[in-house]
């Protein structure tokens, strides 16, 4: 392997000194009130220009990065020129030689000083080692960079690690000294947290898979390579399509005892990197599966597949919004109750979804004093609510329902009528009422009431597939109107 | 197939010896979550004015799950774990208070009114990927997909028969709220176990629910083309046979398609329709398309059309004639994976006329330990007009403690109209605040408390407080 050029090797692109700008030439009062004016003129296009760039920066934002719940917040304040080395010859294995029997995500494969030191005549005794020109740079902060801090070793004495650690600081200083005027002692530390995922890099590795299939950029880069140039799932999918290579979540995700995924990988650096949720599909595998701001409410296309919601959440996790005992306030918010009134009419969500009219709804409604008791009363109890059609009972619906202002059954529909409720949606009706209710004046026995037919203007409901399949399969809904043996039962 | 059912049969009979297998780390978990709820109903009095009743409930689920009950050689070659399972939820939910003085009783009694109600959530015995092909489910199980949310106490295979294609049955009973243990939130509605006129039938309700299932599946997780064809039939004899009648009837019976479609990562397509067999109407049918732009961008169009079905025994199935049609559009952006942000809007047309349709948007900002949320909503038409906004914070000052509190207000007006107020219609503004806080006691023990108070146009007050323990526990 040649030596390594020191052009360009001390890290210049990363922690360089920025240098200062000149102070900006002050306006005075003539020169600022043209544009204050200009810019009142043309607020609009301003406005519109905002607009453009806010969308510009959003169809820019957020370009795929790695999640920090996998790939943890790290630290690497080396400078490395992984092209540079490329072009000298040097190979992934040159350095990175453990890869090839690393079983862990979690080991550093970072190389060690030794790695460096075939080429790099590096001294601790000297950090400020100078190389004659067409060699590896040797001096310390060739590599080992900090950023924003201030790791200055040219007058420094030797290094931590060595036979003889720092003592004092460029001016002599103490460590302490050090430490408070922002000066380090020592080059600042590679900090690596371990992955939340399983990777066998020896595995990959003997059965053929190349460097480059995961790391594709890494060659090209200037710099160290970072949890950003990390390999994201869709480029695990590439193989991992359950043909090549097994596609189970399982195989390189990390598990719970049940062998669910597990979800909550918060920590410290994750938090720092902004990555303080569970883990949760991005969407790179099926789009509809994103949990995004909406998915609490739109979740009915992702959630037809139990057995992909199950990798990750239990059963329970579903019954505790869809079994109804606890309200989820991002989906009802505070005071419900009285909101609810507007959604339950249009089904704005699916009531259904969560609760059952017939004992959820009728039971509340029933206790609260809005549904009807059961017809005739229950004996030896008063009527618990304050409408109904009986005397001295308020109307919960308006005048022209079921009924005129004079009492009498509205036999013909009107535009007022709880026909069109019903059409527009029956379970509003049944939140309240029970088939007894409809029975009252819809039943085909005259003893019971009016007999108006739900069915329609005759023959519109004889004949019709709805009549013959729900006579075909259950006539006993039938038989709850109709006699038994009644010509009326017929579909022809 | 074969092989796989001499498996399955191998897994049965390795789930029936489980006591005299030796413990092992990991090999249960046992989860409590005790719920304590305080908080008040509206209601109207018998002379039309409003009163407030206090709720109280207590609710106790008892979650246990036994793990790796097959033999370590039944794990594949990657080392998947947990190929046989138990697994098991237990809920008591207990009410009390103002609230539950004066409810119907006796014959009358109402499943959901009940004081205290001891459910078997699902409890079953599991077997995955036993021999590389078949999955199963033997005890009380609840599923989910187009068909509906249903649970049932019996037993469900399904087969790989390829890398692309599954086969899946099943049969049992439906659970139903009139039978020992069972909770009724997901039998079909429709029929009510609390009317008392005859000609309703209510003994019917008593009878068993026999039900048989079978679906089809194609395709992978991560294929570019899914696809699932699903039927169910439910039915139950019928009581107290009269001349004349039928001996029993049908009270379910779907059929449906689902399919899924992912182009280029970029493009997603989601839909499926479901046949109702009992009144030969497609009542469900859905169509999603997602597509992903630059960053994380999503537009989101849906279509949706439903019509209310109901039980076979239930007489609404007859004068359900109206449907609904919804075109929803969405728009979701990430900054960066701090900020997330999205505009929502909806229209709802009923084919029996009306209309209803609005729109909501929102942003949330995570940052290191915190969470910002904001969302503001209007929509407008058949139902009733709302306006209003919903923001929410949570910080985690430390690693074990977490506050969170919510803004909420808006502004409402119902088309519906009870006569308590001279005619109007209801309507007013509520103005409501929460607080609380999340610890972590100890390992696998946290508690969340929370605090809420509405002011409004029906009341000064109206409060709410709940308390969560949860224990979880590995054995």
């Amino acid at each position: 392997m040649k030596p390594l050029a020191t052009t360009n090797m001390g890290g210049v692109r990363v922690g360089a000194p920025t240098l200062p700008l000149p102070n900006p030439p002050a306006m005075d009062r003539a020169e600022r009130s043209p544009a204050r004016f200009h810019a009142t003129k043309h607020l609009a296009a301003i406005i519109a220009i905002a607009i453009a760039a806010a969308a510009g920066a959003a169809l820019g934002a957020g370009a795929s990065t790695p999640s920090p719940l996998i790939y943890p917040a790290e630290k690497i304040p080396l400078a490395f020129d992984h092209a540079q080395h490329a072009k000298l010859g040097a190979t992934c294995e040159s350095c990175h030689q453990s890869a090839l029997t690393s079983t862990s995500a979690g080991d550093n494969l970072i190389p060690r000083e030794a790695a460096c030191r075939g080429c790099h005549k590096i001294d601790r005794d000297q950090p400020a080692k100078a190389v004659p020109h067409g060699q590896g740079a040797a001096r310390c902060d060739a590599c080992h960079v900090a950023g924003d801090a201030r790791w200055m070793p040219s007058e420094m004495g030797t290094l931590g690690g060595s036979p003889n650690p720092p003592a004092k600081g460029p001016a002599g200083q103490s460590p302490s000294v050090l430490a408070r005027s922002g000066l380090a002692a020592e080059p600042p530390r590679v900090e690596l947290a371990r992955p939340n995922l399983k990777f066998n890099h020896k595995l990959h590795a003997m059965n053929g898979i190349g460097c480059a299939l995961c790391h594709a950029t890494a060659d090209m880069s200037q710099a160290p390579v970072t949890r950003a140039d990390l390999p994201m799932m869709a480029t695990c999918l590439a193989c991992h399509d359950g043909k090549r290579a097994t596609a189970r979540c399982s195989a390189c995700h990390i598990t719970e005892a049940d062998g669910r995924l597990k979800t909550k990988l918060v920590s410290l650096a994750t938090r720092a990197a902004g990555g303080n949720g569970p883990l949760v599909p991005s969407g790179s595998l099926r789009g509809i599966d994103d949990h995004t701001e909406t998915f609490k409410r739109d979740h009915s296309q992702a959630g037809r597949d139990e057995k992909y919601c199950l990798t990750c959440h239990k059963r329970t996790e579903c019954i505790d919004c869809h079994g109804g005992v606890v309200r989820p306030p991002s989906i009802h918010p505070s005071d419900y109750l009285s909101l609810h009134v507007i959604d339950a009419r249009r089904n704005t969500p699916d009531c259904s979804a969560c609760h059952r009219a017939q004992s959820f709804c009728v039971g509340c409604h029933q206790r609260s004093g809005v549904a009807a008791d059961p017809e005739g009363g229950i004996p030896g109890r008063r009527p618990n609510n304050p409408f109904g059609t009986g005397t001295g009972l308020k109307m919960f619906h308006p005048p022209g329902w079921a009924r005129d202002a004079s009492g009498a059954v509205i036999a013909t529909p009107r535009s007022t009528s709880h026909s069109l409720a019903a059409k527009r949606n029956l379970r509003t009706c049944v939140s309240c009422h029970r088939e007894e209710s409809c029975l009252t004046c819809h039943s085909a026995d005259p003893t019971r009431g009016p007999s108006f037919s739900p069915h329609g203007p005759p023959g519109s409901f004889a004949g019709t597939a709805r009549c013959r399949f729900l006579s075909a399969r259950n006539q006993r809904a039938c038989l709850k109107c109709h006699a038994p043996g009644s010509m009326e039962l017929s579909c022809d | 197939m074969r092989g796989g059912g001499r498996l399955a049969l191998l897994a049965l009979v390795a789930g029936s010896s489980l006591p005299a297998r030796p413990a092992a780390a990991y090999d249960f978990t046992i989860g409590l979550r005790t719920i304590g709820q305080g908080y008040q109903v509206r209601r109207y009095a018998a002379d039309g004015s409003n009163e407030l009743l206090s709720r109280r409930r207590l609710t106790q689920y008892m979650d246990l799950a036994v793990f790796d009950l097959a033999p370590a050689r039944w794990r594949g070659d990657d080392g998947d774990r947990n190929v046989l399972y138990f697994d098991a939820s237990l809920r008591l939910d207990s009410d009390f208070g103002g609230y539950m003085l004066g409810r119907p009783g006796g014959q009358d009694e109402i499943r959901e009114l009940k004081q205290s109600q001891l459910d078997i959530l699902y409890a079953f015995l599991g077997g995955r990927n036993i021999g590389g092909r078949v999955d199963f489910m033997l005890g009380r199980q609840i599923h989910f997909d187009l068909v509906d949310f249903f649970a049932y106490d019996g037993g469900n295979a399904t087969v790989r028969i390829t890398r692309n294609f599954s086969v899946q049955g099943y049969a049992g009973t439906e659970v139903r709220g009139d039978l020992p243990l069972s909770a009724p939130i997901y039998e079909l509605d429709g029929t009510s176990a609390g009317s008392r006129d005859p000609a309703t039938r209510p003994n019917q309700n008593d009878m068993l629910r026999p039900l048989v299932g079978a679906a089809i599946a194609g395709g992978s997780d991560d294929g570019p083309l899914t696809a699932r064809l699903a039927y169910r039939r439910v039915w139950s004899a019928t009581a107290d046979q009269l001349p004349g009648e039928p001996s029993s009837g049908v009270n379910d019976e779907k059929l449906a398609l689902t399919a899924r479609a992912a182009w280029r990562n970029r493009f997603y397509a989601a839909g499926g329709v479901r046949f109702n067999l009992l009144v030969a109407q497609f009542d469900d049918q859905q169509l999603m398309a997602k597509v992903r732009t630059a960053g994380r961008q999503w537009f989101t169009a849906e279509y949706s059309f439903l019509a209310p079905t109901f039980d076979g025994d239930s007489i609404w199935n007859v004068f359900a004639s109206g449907a609904y049609r919804d075109l929803r559009g969405v728009y979701e952006v990430g900054f960066g994976p701090e900020v997330k942000a999205y505009a929502r809007a909806f229209a709802r047309f009923f084919t029996a006329s009306g209309f209803a349709g609005g729109g909501s948007m929102g942003a949330s900002w995570r940052r290191g330990r915190g969470l910002v949320r904001a969302d503001g909503y209007f929509d407008d038409g058949y139902g009733g007009r709302k306006l209003g906004f919903d923001a929410s914070a949570r910080f985690a000052p430390l690693q074990t403690f977490e506050l969170e509190g919510r803004l909420t207000g808006y502004q409402w007006r119902s088309d519906a109209w009870p006569d308590t107020a001279g005619g109007t219609n209801l309507g007013g503004v509520v103005f409501g605040t929460q607080a609380g806080g999340r610890w972590v006691l100890g390992q696998g023990v946290r508690l969340h408390l929370l605090a809420e108070d509405n002011v409004g146009t029906y009341y000064a007050s109206q409060f709410r407080g709940i308390a969560i323990v949860e224990v979880a526990a590995s054995l």
